[in-house]
């Protein structure tokens, strides 16, 4: 008990933190959109896969329409992504605080949505496998050790995305200068629908395990800005790799606070944190400019 | 495009229909302008931040949180005390800390820029609720709790009615003398150009937090006020929608114009309180109200970022010089 748990238990959530963050992070740092609808993607993973599941396991086997509508549902909320930003986003890209008004509206509309076509009971996304394994003294259910593989490893692939592909040097190229980008022949605009696709599609696959895990309803949109916030002002407003690494603390102190106070102050904590990194460094510990 | 009316006349004018109304009124009508000349006050003091020193506070509703709590555990006995002070006495007291909150947290936020202080501040009002919540033997919760009939500004709605337009009425005089004097210039200079107001020798960071002290206290007021009008405190005076009402209602009049807070303010309230609720109960589909703000809110966003006022003004004199 104590730090074996806080460390196992806080890297799973951490590991789903980082997937919520890195996306948030890079849509930041390559086209500077602070997007306050970034929880709902990750309600709208849980909520779509759900309903995809549902329908789909009339037609196959369990298991393969529970892989099916997760894969599917990671597009669609990409999609769903993309369409806010070129409808919504594009239009006020200039008009830094309008970005924030204009998702604020969009994570509130579709919280609308949510509440009236599923109500307020919480939906979790099924899990085939049920076993404990033990980590360190620590019992861990299969679940969590899934999400903390996938985390992990999509992590890891997007850092490879990101560094080692033609498309990740042009992401990289953009978030640095767009102007530059641009002159040297990167279609810009297409850099933005890639980053805002895969940022949709890491903040769905969250909301997936997540879901798994403890439970998602529509409020939870709005909640997860909150860990999505401390996160980023700790890893720096657009540090991806930044972002990853405060995931993980954020998610120690997470499991620290609950297993000392209660789970309802953790979200308190991590706004108290972020507060006191503010006063000490008021631009996150690796933020950019 | 000459025909000028005086901005006296037509705001007398429109005074006088205010102060006729309760003759003719549904007591219903009555109760809702009541509470929309409350909420103008919160669009105003969020534009004197927001509209006259550019930045933007995402967590006004932390304010009247604050001031509607003060004045709500002040009057009942769920703090343990018993106080028997005037209502008005603890309305005060709710625009006073609000006022002491705004300082502490303009002392921390101010020093952030842009994007880091909407970030910060958007998530305030969370961690109020989130409180309100983990307290709710003192907060009541999510539902809030109710402060008594025998705390209400006045048993008679009518004679309620007039409190809430004379606190209109004052507030925004004062803010309005306050925005025409010379920190009212200060806080333009500011906004327009830091590093200009900065130089000419303005002490930025001063008046910026004299902007949210004041902008806290006539917050705070108004939400004690909002207690005393409609007899319950709960968390929506913290929460996102308010917000996002405010913001929409200082847009869709103008930001930084004053008159447009005033304005957008009053009819935003209108619009949702009442044509938004008749047209959700009229639709087949089943919609609330708040579903059709949003909407509203993103095509006016979109089709006219920098608010409709500015942007009619525009359309104007642009036919005018054609001509």
């Amino acid at each position: 008990m104590g730090l074996a748990e806080v460390i196992v238990l806080g890297s799973i959530i951490g590991g789903i933190w980082a997937l919520v963050a890195s996306g948030f992070s890079l849509v930041f740092g390559v086209a500077r959109i602070l997007n306050f609808a970034h929880g709902t993607y990750f309600a709208l993973g849980a909520y779509v896969a759900v309903v995809l599941n549902s329908a789909l396991k009339n037609f196959m086997s369990d298991c393969f329409s529970l892989i099916l509508s997760i894969i599917l549902s990671i597009f669609i909320v990409g999609f769903i992504g993309v369409a806010v930003y070129k409808v919504c986003i594009r239009p006020v890209k200039m008009y830094g605080v309008m970005i924030i008004l204009v998702t604020l509206a969009i994570a509130l509309l579709f919280e609308e949505i949510l509440l009236t076509t599923f109500r307020d009971t919480p939906i979790s996304v099924p899990f085939p496998l049920s076993g404990v394994v033990s980590i360190a003294g620590v019992p861990v259910p299969y679940t969590r050790l899934v999400a903390l593989v996938v985390a992990i490893l999509v992590i890891a692939l997007l850092d490879r995305f990101i560094n080692a592909t033609r498309t990740g040097k042009e992401i990289l190229a953009t978030s640095q200068d767009s102007e530059a980008a641009m002159l040297v022949g990167i279609d810009v605009e297409r850099i933005y629908v890639i980053v805002t696709f895969v940022s949709a599609a890491l903040a769905a696959l969250a909301g997936i395990l997540y879901s798994q895990i403890y439970a998602v309803n529509p409020q939870t949109a709005i909640r997860v800005l909150i860990y999505a916030f401390a996160i980023v002002i700790l890893g720096g407003l657009g540090s991806v790799r930044g972002s990853i690494i405060a995931a993980f603390i954020i998610g120690f102190m997470q499991v620290a606070v609950s297993i000392a106070l209660e789970a309802r102050w953790s979200e308190i904590a991590a706004m108290l944190a972020i507060i006191a990194i503010l006063i000490v460094r008021p631009r996150g510990l690796m933020g950019v400019e | 495009m000459h025909v000028r009316i005086d901005a006296k006349y037509l705001a007398a004018a429109i005074i006088a229909v205010l102060v006729a109304l309760p003759f003719t009124a549904s007591t219903s009508l009555l109760y809702m302008l009541g509470l929309a000349f409350i909420f103008v006050v919160y669009a105003v003091s969020w534009d004197i931040v927001a509209g006259y020193t550019g930045q933007v506070n995402l967590g006004h509703t932390v304010f009247i949180g604050i001031g509607a709590y003060t004045t709500a555990l002040l009057n009942t006995s769920r703090l343990g005390i018993e106080l028997s002070a005037p209502v008005w006495l603890t309305i005060l007291a709710g625009g006073v800390n609000a006022l002491s909150f705004g300082l502490v947290i303009g002392i921390i936020c101010l020093r952030l820029r842009g994007y880091y202080l909407a970030l910060v501040t958007a998530i305030l009002p969370l961690i109020f609720i989130q409180i309100a919540n983990v307290y709710s033997g003192v907060f009541g919760g999510y539902e809030g709790f109710s402060v008594g009939l025998g705390k209400s500004l006045a048993t008679d709605l009518k004679l309620r009615y007039y409190i809430a337009l004379l606190f209109m009425l004052i507030s925004i005089a004062a803010m309005y003398i306050v925005v025409k004097s010379k920190i009212g210039i200060k806080l333009r200079a500011v906004r327009d150009d830091e590093e200009l107001a900065e130089a000419v020798g303005i002490d930025v960071v001063k008046y910026k937090l004299i902007a949210f002290c004041i902008s806290a206290f006539f917050a705070g007021l108004a939400g004690a006020m909002t207690v005393h009008y409609r007899l319950t405190v709960g968390v929506d005076l913290f929460d996102i929608p308010l917000m996002l009402a405010i913001v929409l209602g200082v847009i869709i009049g103008g930001i930084g114009t004053f008159y447009g807070a005033i304005v957008g303010g009053f009819a935003i309230y209108i619009a949702k309180n009442w044509f938004f609720r008749i047209i959700a109960e009229s639709l087949a589909v089943p919609v609330s109200d708040d579903f059709l703000l949003y909407l509203l809110l993103i095509a006016l966003i979109i089709k006219a970022p920098e608010g409709i006022v500015n942007r009619v003004k525009a359309f104007l004199s642009s036919k005018t010089t054609k001509q």
